[in-house]
């Protein structure tokens, strides 16, 4: 249960941000900070304790054992539900992911945050807990706990903090996840009680649920539940109408958690619960999954270059990219699923990295419109220079993360539906189109006397420069983070064949 | 009456003792604070009783049965009358006129809801809900200079009396055909060759069936302010003096829907297809009208109101899926007695602190304007009342989730999928106006003239009601386990 | 065969039900057919006999009236029961003797409360309560 503990510091942490306050100005940032840090190093002192090898050793989905962490305690006797906590190579990426961007988004609101600062932290702190519950949790019950949980202080995060429609966008955001997730806690207790049927005790563990012999139709219903649920989350179109306006609204760390590390929590349900808890039922289904994702792609793309608004545009470009993560998952092959995690990470830092840019921007200029902006590379060089790299990155170009896990989707869907890769691969074309756009609407162009703001503090460089060396490294080197995925992959791959 | 009867009756006995001494010390000696001493003793008294019987079973008289679920219930409604008391103190102590009677009708409206509790006869059931109701009349209307509060009296009475009068009737046709008005003789008497009830049992009998079961439902749909039965629901709830909101809110609809889900079970009514129907017509109607109400409400306390329709239509899920499960529909009592506690221990807070707000500022603040800003003003009853919304709009790590997942349960193991939908309809649009609540508080507080600066006994219930509420949530095993081996 | 007995017993009340609302319809009935109809302006007065009224009819009574009439009927009801038990004494023992014991000590209680806080002072109440409140 050690992983308790990370979940323990950060809300801790939360806590103790929000105290700081009282005692001085801008100690809760540091606070935040230095729980994030002591969380990751706790994460880093239990995998010191586990033996190299079993990193690279193929587990066994159905066996607890094999995994990388376990651990579980009795919850809810009554209803089979427990305290169950593991973790694996999948989600040992998003944590780190999670934590990473967790500390980018606390210095991303350094100076923007300048009311109610200890609640602002507190609020950071407990997303980061929600979410990372959600990455470790593996009860259903546990996992749709911190599921909503993580809701509560996102949204107080966009509704105290978010800029001018914030109410309208918060709303929209919590009802859209909290209505899909009513979904899926019914397809979760629907499931459960079927198998609790077939084996004569409640339980709502993960392990034990695998092991489901649901007739077909059953099946199709309580996996579209899940699907719905994640979907929504991920964005997949056409559930993807919350995120432009939640991710325009809300402040600059608030943009960065959501689509950094918000949305992989969607695809991180569709390759954990989705299809290995109904295998099935995701094979007839992959079909009209593609198909949204393929849509979701270009669709997203062609809003995308409609944008006049600089972080609204960047919203449309995350639609598009998680389109890919839907192909990957439902190509249910290990490369394509392989590009889909690679994609999660890389798509993580590149927005994060573009979204801390549009913040930077708006506390400077005070607008968001690109028809506004223009030249500001003169006065801003480093930025400037940041938000090339970062806008090349996020269009696939060779050599950074995104490139890699595009290729690797597309690669892995030629081999199951050629037609839909060769449409989808239009969608990095589009991405190229809307990308150059951005840059040369903000940053070049004839530069404009009147506009001389400041350039990045040294705090905010540390952290670009953080991500940008991220990128570079998954372009260069994916087998790093290839690596740690892969045995996961290669269980489930092995296992489950659609 | 054996020693044992007078054990089983002690909680009703420390009642009616506290009322009689409240009176004479009312006629002697008008304080309002000694009043509230005396009322406050006589509750810990009435729990401390109630603690000690709660593995009691026994049979008193034909009206009274006292079990270890009637006691859990009354020891909610003691526990939140006590609450309620502390409450009203801050909302009387500076407010002109005699106040000492209103904490005599909150004891006896507390006796009621115990009496309805552990009503097993038809008579019993009459007798707590009109103890309940006739001193609810009077705390109702207690602040006469109010015209709001006046008609708020004057709706409740008529409509009350006139929902009586039906439930009574109703009751009367029950009596004919069964010939008892003790409830499990109304299930043998059901049951008899010469009412059989089916389609082939005789014509008579099925028709005063009907018709008595229309009415009884009719009545109780109005007790608990099921749609469409709901109108008087939110103007009285304005018009009540706050604290009064919470009880009418809380204790007065638990203790009915107490006494129903008894008779439900007792009775066996889930095998009457008329009154599932019913029931479910009931549900669905209440869900959505409930839900859909509340959107537009700028009052706190009409929100709630209709927040409280909805919930009693998610409460009706677990009768109604009940049959279906189990042959005697016991299953209905597990799920919906957490649900009610939840419910209740939720909605006090957030009337608790509308009263706090009213208290403070010395009129009726129950406006969204008047918690705005109070995420800065006041962050721990802002949390609190954070607490409560959420739980209302059934996030997890609240009572209010455990409900939920009760309710979607019974629904999924029944195969009650239209209500099922309904329900998550129902809340998606419930958590609109449960988040624009906590949106306002979020706001800039110079936007609210009123202020808060509750006394010390109001903010420690409240926050015992949170830890409650988040007690239920996080670790309900415990109560989950007590009600499963009571049942 | 016994549930048309019961059917039967209970037939003879829907007959005799029956019967009266005929009887008072068609008594109705008839009288608003072959009644005579006359249209002056005496119609609406009283009868002839009668006194012609004096004023409006809406007049504020005094709300003592009002407080007589609400004791008059808590104290009859209370001699129902009292009245109930005596015909049952000796059946129902020292139970039943007890039982009204304390049945009388809450109407004491009662009475006394009443008595104190003046609902029993004829006229005076209105005027010590405006005295209390201002």
């Amino acid at each position: 249960m050690e992983l308790l503990n990370l979940l323990i510091i950060l809300f801790i942490g939360g806590a103790a941000a929000w105290v700081g306050e009282h005692f001085s100005k801008g100690l809760s940032r540091w606070i935040s900070l230095l729980f994030i840090a002591v969380a990751a190093v706790s994460l880093l002192e239990m995998l010191s304790n586990i033996p190299a090898p079993t990193f690279l050793k193929d587990p066994i989905t159905k066996d607890p054992t094999t995994w990388l962490i376990h651990g579980r305690a009795d919850w809810i006797p009554r209803f089979g539900i427990s305290f169950e906590l593991a973790l694996d190579g999948l989600s040992l990426l998003l944590v780190v992911l999670t934590l990473f961007l967790g500390a980018v988004s606390v210095i991303a609101s350094w100076d923007e945050i300048d009311k109610h600062q200890g609640f602002f932290q507190a609020n950071i702190m407990w997303t980061l807990t929600g979410v990372i519950g959600v990455f470790i949790a593996l009860d259903l019950i546990l996992f749709f706990l911190f599921w909503e949980v993580m809701l509560v202080p996102m949204y107080l995060l966009i509704a105290i903090w978010g800029h001018e429609d914030k109410a309208k966008a918060a709303m929209k955001f919590f009802i859209f996840t909290q209505v899909s997730g009513l979904l899926m806690l019914l397809a979760m207790i629907t499931l459960a009680i079927f198998v609790k049927d077939a084996n004569g005790y409640w339980s709502f563990s993960y392990f034990d649920l695998l092991d489901n012999n649901l007739t077909s139709s059953l099946a199709t219903f309580i996996m579209l539940g899940f699907f719905i649920g994640f979907t929504v989350k991920l964005p997949g179109f056409p559930f993807h109408t919350w995120l432009p306006d939640a991710h325009t609204q809300a402040p600059t760390a608030g943009s960065v958690i959501l689509a950094g590390i918000l949305l992989k929590t969607g695809a991180y349900g569709l390759i954990r619960f989705t299809v290995p808890l109904f295998p099935e039922a995701s094979i007839a289904f992959a079909p009209i999954a593609i198909l949204l994702g393929a849509s979701g792609v270009v669709y997203g793309a062609i809003l995308a270059f409609g944008q006049t608004d600089f972080k609204r545009l960047v919203a449309y470009s995350s639609v598009s990219h998680m389109g890919f993560v839907l192909l990957g998952v439902f190509a249910w092959n290990a490369l394509a699923i392989q590009g889909a995690v690679m994609q999660l990470v890389a798509h993580g830092l590149s927005t994060a990295a573009l979204f801390m840019i549009a913040g930077a921007l708006q506390h400077r200029l005070h607008t968001r419109d690109l028809q506004k902006m223009g030249g500001l590379w003169q006065s801003m060089p480093r930025m400037g220079a940041l938000a090339m790299f970062f806008i090349a990155a996020s269009l696939g170009l060779p050599g950074m993360g995104n490139f890699i896990a595009e290729f690797l989707v597309l690669a892995g869907l030629f081999q199951v539906y050629p037609w839909l890769a060769v449409v989808s691969s239009a969608g990095l074309i589009t991405g190229a189109i809307y990308s150059l756009k951005l840059i040369q609407e903000s940053f070049q162009g004839a530069p404009d006397d009147t506009l001389t703001p400041p350039d990045f503090s040294a705090l905010a460089m540390s952290a670009m420069i953080a991500m940008l060396i991220g990128l570079i490294v998954l372009g260069i080197f994916p087998q790093l983070v290839l690596d740690i995925s892969q045995p996961v992959i290669n269980a489930l791959t092995s296992e489950i064949t659609l | 009456m054996t020693g044992t009867d007078f054990l089983a009756l002690s909680p009703i006995i420390a009642l009616a003792v506290g009322a009689s001494v409240l009176l004479l010390q009312i006629a002697f000696l008008r304080n309002l604070k000694l009043t509230t001493g005396i009322t406050v003793v006589t509750f810990l008294a009435c729990l401390f009783f109630l603690f000690y019987i709660t593995k009691l079973n026994h049979q008193t008289t034909p009206l009274l049965l006292v079990d270890p679920l009637s006691t859990f219930f009354s020891i909610v409604f003691v526990l939140c009358a006590c609450i309620t008391t502390f409450i009203s103190y801050e909302y009387l102590k500076n407010r002109p006129g005699r106040n000492d009677e209103f904490f005599l009708l909150v004891v006896l409206a507390t006796m009621g809801s115990i009496v309805l509790t552990y009503a097993t006869h038809l008579a019993s059931f009459i007798l707590g809900l009109e103890l309940m109701g006739i001193a609810l009349y009077g705390l109702i209307a207690y602040p006469h200079q109010d015209d709001m509060s006046l008609e708020a009296a004057i709706k409740y009475l008529v409509l009350s009396g006139a929902s009586s009068a039906a439930l009574l009737f109703g009751f009367a046709l029950l009596y004919a055909i069964t010939g008892s008005l003790f409830f499990p003789d109304l299930l043998s008497g059901l049951a008899s060759p010469e009412v059989a009830v089916g389609p082939q049992s005789p014509f008579w009998a099925r028709q005063l069936i009907l018709l008595g079961s229309a009415l009884i439902l009719a009545g109780i749909s109005f007790k608990l302010s099921l749609a469409p039965f709901h109108m008087w629901t939110p103007d009285v709830y304005e018009g009540s003096p706050a604290p009064i909101t919470g009880f009418l809110a809380t204790i007065s609809k638990g203790a009915v829907f107490a006494a129903t889900l008894r008779l439900y079970v007792i009775g066996e009514f889930h095998n009457f297809p008329t009154i599932v129907t019913g029931l479910t017509i009931l549900s669905i109607i209440s869900i959505l009208v409930g839900n859909l109400l509340a959107l537009r409400q700028e009052n706190i306390k009409r929100l709630l109101a209709y927040s409280s329709i909805a919930h009693f239509g998610y409460l009706l899920i677990a009768l109604i899926a009940a049959g279906t499960l189990t042959p005697n529909g016991i299953s209905a009592i597990e799920p919906s007695a957490y649900y009610l506690a939840g419910y209740i221990f939720t909605t006090l807070i957030a009337t608790g602190l509308i009263a706090a707000i009213s208290s403070s500022n010395n009129e009726e603040n129950a406006n969204l304007s008047d918690i705005a800003g109070l995420f800065w003003k006041n962050p721990l009853l802002a949390l609190c009342l954070s607490v409560s919304l959420l739980s209302l709009a059934g996030i997890p790590l609240t009572a209010g989730f455990i409900g939920k997942l009760y309710i979607f349960q019974m629904g999924v193991e029944a195969g009650a999928w239209l209500l099922l939908s309904i329900l998550i309809i129902g809340s998606g649009i419930g958590i609109y106006y449960y988040l624009r609540l906590i949106f306002s508080m979020t706001t800039d507080p110079s936007s609210s003239r009123s202020t808060l600066a509750p006394a010390l006994p109001v903010t420690v219930s409240l926050i015992t009601l949170t830890i409650l509420v988040l007690y239920l949530g996080i670790y309900p095993q415990p109560l989950m386990e007590y009600l499963l081996w009571n049942t | 065969m016994e549930n048309l007995a019961a059917e039967q017993s209970i037939l003879p009340v829907f007959v005799f039900f029956g019967a009266i609302l005929l009887l008072v319809a068609t008594m109705l009935g008839i009288a608003s057919v072959l009644g005579e109809r006359k249209q002056t302006k005496t119609t609406d007065l009283p009868y002839e006999s009668g006194i012609i009224a004096v004023g409006s009819s809406q007049v504020r009574l005094s709300v003592d009236f009002f407080l007589i009439a609400i004791f008059f009927v808590i104290f009859d009801l209370e001699t129902v029961f009292i009245f109930a038990w005596a015909i049952a004494f000796f059946e129902l023992g020292w139970h039943g003797y007890l039982a009204v014991v304390v049945f009388i000590l809450i109407l004491t209680i009662a009475l006394i409360y009443e008595w104190k806080s003046g609902a029993l002072n004829w006229g005076v109440k209105s005027q010590t309560a405006r005295k209390e409140t201002s």
